[in-house]
């Protein structure tokens, strides 16, 4: 085995990337959708650190603790509308809720 | 880095940034007021306080108007294209406040009324960060702290199952647009080296004059990057989540979401496509102008076939968002149409595609805000938002009937009103950047889009009416709907004065790209 580099964190990241967003675009749970999102939330972490690692730049890492933070706040607001939502329709099935159609 | 810059940070220009800073005081002393007032004075307070906060931020941006500089070490930019979209963004949200001020305040199972404000102010400081930003860091925070405030602004009637199944569409799918963007965002700084638009631009320019290797990367980039703004200002075909986000939110936040998350949407995107990736104009101008073709075409197709008149209008903004899209495709930096333009002492040319995108956004604040306004009106008197609550309303109130008329017509682009001068700079920002299809497609969707406009008016017109509306008095609404109507007949009559400005500032930006760039 060879020394790591970027290319293997950057392969990390895309694996962790497609997994995310497979899941979103499969899962039919809102709350394993949400997690699926804060997954490609921290897949982008990722590659910011490699690359600021590789550049030996501190931008990346001024970046990731921004979209941390920011993922907090979404974690924060969105478990409180879920919660909200499955209080009125039992249900976190988002096949089950579709009272807005065309 | 070098130490005048460190120094930038430490002690930035602060009066730079004074409109953003007196959005960011209202939200804290709307919160002071929320907490300590008694409830009884809370809508009279809460409400002039929002609105002189508003006016005073747009009192402020006067000082800037001839400003080109930039400050906290670049992260933040006081240009044209900052004064232009902060004047936007207030002015939505002073017509916001006074159109939904007395809907919000009697809508049953809601949040207390000083949060709507909070949120309102929080959801245009975001806004207002976006088109103020020098950084991709700071284009994601603000995004992001616009699209957090407006997810809870869509959920405010919590009470309500629809308003939630909206608001969580509206969030998750915002959430995934906001992943792709930051995973796009890291690959352009990735490969640039830097998060910073003039440097990424300085280096992207270097690629394409050949003094550096290109790399394909940059292209997978770019294309997460549309995807994810894509979302944002909800072109086709990632409006999934519009529809159901505004039929459910209360109508007048409707008319907020489909103006202030927009125009954050296009603020981002002008900061980064035309800032930042703008030397690789000649790869993504052809894939904005097919998603604004697709935008155009089906936004409007679909409306066609709603009853439900909110639904309707999504649909419309989607379209809207179509056509200015156009403007935003026929953006070139090599045209050599513009107008020359200078500014402390730098002279560059404005760009007729970003000044017809700008005066695109600011005609749309006046007319949608002003078209939900209506339904609102409608909504307060005892009636729903089918087409047919609108019967008859032109012998009930002939006055409402004629404000909502000038806006379904201002919509569908008749002169003299201000929504044909917006279409008309886009066709001919188009024409001139060699996009005759463009146009054409423009010219088309805006006829198709005549079906479903004038049928309003047909039924306020010509149907009899169903019930009797109920006496109710709106004070604030109808002066809201008033000045929303005037200026939609003046604006359009003085278009030539306010394309001007647009003019000026989107030739400020370009002298701003041109000074970063030496």
């Amino acid at each position: 085995m060879g020394e790591l580099g970027v290319e293997h964190f950057l392969s990390l990241s895309a694996a962790l990337f497609i997994i995310g967003m497979m899941g979103v675009l499969i899962r039919r749970n809102i709350l394993i959708i949400f997690m699926c999102v804060e997954l490609m939330l921290t897949a982008a972490n990722i590659s910011l650190i490699a690359f600021g690692w590789q550049m030996h730049s501190l931008d990346g890492q001024v970046f990731v603790l921004f979209t941390i933070a920011i993922a907090a706040a979404e974690a924060a607001v969105g478990l409180a509308i879920i919660l909200a939502l499955s209080r009125r329709v039992h249900t976190v099935d988002v096949a089950e809720i579709h009272e807005l159609r065309d | 880095m070098n130490l005048d810059l460190s120094l930038d940070l430490i002690s930035p220009v602060w009066r730079l940034t004074t409109p953003q800073l007196i959005v960011f005081f209202l939200a804290l002393v709307l919160l002071m007021l929320d907490a300590f007032l008694p409830k009884a004075k809370h809508f009279t307070v809460l409400t002039a306080v929002s609105i002189g906060g508003y006016a005073a931020a747009i009192v402020a941006l006067y000082w800037q108007h001839d400003k080109n500089e930039s400050t906290f070490n670049g992260l933040f930019r006081a240009d044209g294209l900052t004064v232009f979209l902060s004047l936007i963004l207030l002015c939505a949200a002073i017509l916001s406040v006074m159109t939904s001020a007395s809907y919000v305040d009697r809508l049953e199972g809601r949040m207390p009324l000083g949060e709507f404000y909070v949120l309102l102010a929080f959801s245009i400081l975001g806004a207002l960060l976006v088109a103020s930003a020098g950084n991709l860091i700071m284009i994601f925070v603000g995004i992001e702290l616009s699209a957090l405030a407006t997810y809870v602004l869509a959920a405010f009637a919590k009470r309500r199952a629809t308003a939630l199944e909206g608001a969580m569409k509206y969030f998750l799918l915002g959430m995934f647009a906001s992943a792709l963007l930051v995973y796009g965002m890291t690959w352009v700084y990735g490969i640039t080296g830097s998060t910073d638009l003039d440097q990424i631009a300085a280096h992207l320019q270097g690629v394409v004059t050949g003094s550096e290797s290109r790399q394909p990367e940059i292209l997978f980039a770019l294309l997460l990057v549309v995807v994810g703004l894509g979302f944002k200002i909800a072109a086709v075909p990632f409006h999934m989540w519009t529809p159901d986000a505004y039929d459910g939110a209360p109508t007048p936040v409707t008319g907020f979401m489909s103006v202030a998350p927009k125009a954050a949407g296009f603020a981002a995107i002008l900061r980064l496509l035309v800032q930042g990736l703008g030397p690789l104009r000649d790869d993504w101008y052809l894939l904005i102008a097919i998603l604004a073709t697709l935008t155009m075409i089906f936004g409007n197709l679909v409306a066609i076939s709603q009853r439900n008149v909110k639904r309707m209008l999504a649909y419309s903004s989607i379209a809207h968002t179509g056509y200015m899209m156009v403007g935003l495709a026929a953006y070139n930096s090599a045209s050599g149409e513009g107008r020359f333009v200078s500014l402390a002492g730098d002279t560059a040319q404005s760009d007729p595609g970003i000044t017809s995108l700008l005066y695109y956004l600011f005609a749309y604040a006046f007319v949608n805000i002003g078209a939900f306004a209506v339904i609102t009106w409608v909504q307060h008197r005892g009636r729903g938002m089918l087409l047919e609550d609108f019967a008859g309303l032109g012998q009930t109130n002939p006055l409402a009937a004629f404000a909502m008329t000038i806006f379904m017509v201002s919509l569908m682009g008749v002169p003299p009103l201000l929504g044909f001068y917006a279409k008309y700079y886009v066709i001919v920002a188009a024409i001139n950047a060699d996009l005759l299809w463009l146009a054409v497609a423009v010219v088309l969707a805006s006829a198709l889009s005549a079906y479903f406009y004038l049928r309003v008016v047909a039924v306020m017109y010509f149907s009899a009416p169903s019930r009797e509306l109920r006496a109710t008095s709106t004070p604030l609404l109808n002066a809201g709907i008033a000045l929303m109507a005037v200026a939609n007949v003046a604006l359009g009559l003085f278009s030539n004065q306010v394309l001007d400005l647009a003019d000026f500032w989107s030739g400020a930006m370009t002298v701003a790209q041109a000074v970063a760039s030496r």
